[in-house]
């Protein structure tokens, strides 16, 4: 169960990271540069939580696969 | 098939036999690390997304604001009647822009090159549209926004001040209404 909300958090922060990069080239292209810092935080700490979740996935698959073997 | 079948069968075969490769085919095994790669992978394209954005909050940071409120003379109005048109350059010499007077007798500019793929665009009189002839993009007059053909994005939008019959730019809207 945990794995696969490690799938759904990953995927999620897949398809916002997606919308962020696009919303930060067309607030740039209009100049407008606090929306590009709003959409750059928001896109950093969505990577954060991939990471942290592919770290705490790691965890849990190959403790999975240790204790089979 | 068990292990001591498995040696018997490459007995025959050098250390460094190349053909052996049949051996690293194993279905199982390949489903299951396909599934970690993907995921990893998928973890990979999320982060270097949102690292892609970066770049363009220190660009935006570093970069050379727009003064807005710096006012250039455009034309007199005198010399612009209903329904015609005026080139200018606007905020910089690189920057083409069109005034127009409507025929309603309301004055409008944009700057001019189409947000499809920089071809000028140019004012249509008679159904009083922006036309762009490069790919046939048409823009509202009343707010610069695409209609028709190809381009998505509107016409940057000019700000306008008409002091003692003169018509200044006063400003720069680039995503507007």
């Amino acid at each position: 169960m945990a794995k696969k909300i490690c799938w759904v958090i990953i995927f999620i922060t897949l398809a916002l990271n997606v919308v962020m990069l696009q919303w930060t080239i067309e607030a740039y292209l209009g100049l407008e540069f606090d929306l590009v810092f709003r959409y750059t935080v928001i896109a950093l700490v969505s990577s954060a939580i991939a990471l942290i979740t592919l770290f705490k996935w790691k965890q849990v698959e190959y403790q999975k696969e240790e204790s089979a073997n | 098939m068990s292990e001591q079948m498995k040696c018997k069968k490459e007995k025959h075969l050098k250390k460094d036999d190349m053909l052996n490769l049949k051996d690293n085919i194993n279905r199982f095994d390949d489903l299951k690390f396909n599934r970690r790669a993907f995921l990893k992978t998928a973890v990979g394209a999320s982060v270097a997304l949102g690292l892609s954005t970066l770049p363009f909050s220190v660009k935006a940071f570093l970069g050379d604001f727009e003064d807005d409120r710096e006012l250039v003379e455009i034309v007199k109005l005198e010399d612009l009647p209903k329904g015609s048109s005026v080139t200018f350059n606007y905020p910089s010499e690189k920057d083409p822009a069109l005034l127009i007077h409507t025929k309603a007798g309301e004055l409008k500019a944009y700057n001019s090159a189409c947000t499809h793929l920089m071809c000028p665009v140019f004012y249509e009189e008679e159904s009083e549209v922006l036309l762009c002839p490069c790919h046939q993009g048409f823009f509202d007059l009343n707010n610069g926004h695409p209609i028709a053909g190809p381009p998505q994005r509107e016409l940057p939008l000019i700000e306008l001040e008409v002091q003692n019959g003169v018509v200044y730019a006063a400003g720069r809207k680039i995503r507007h209404g």
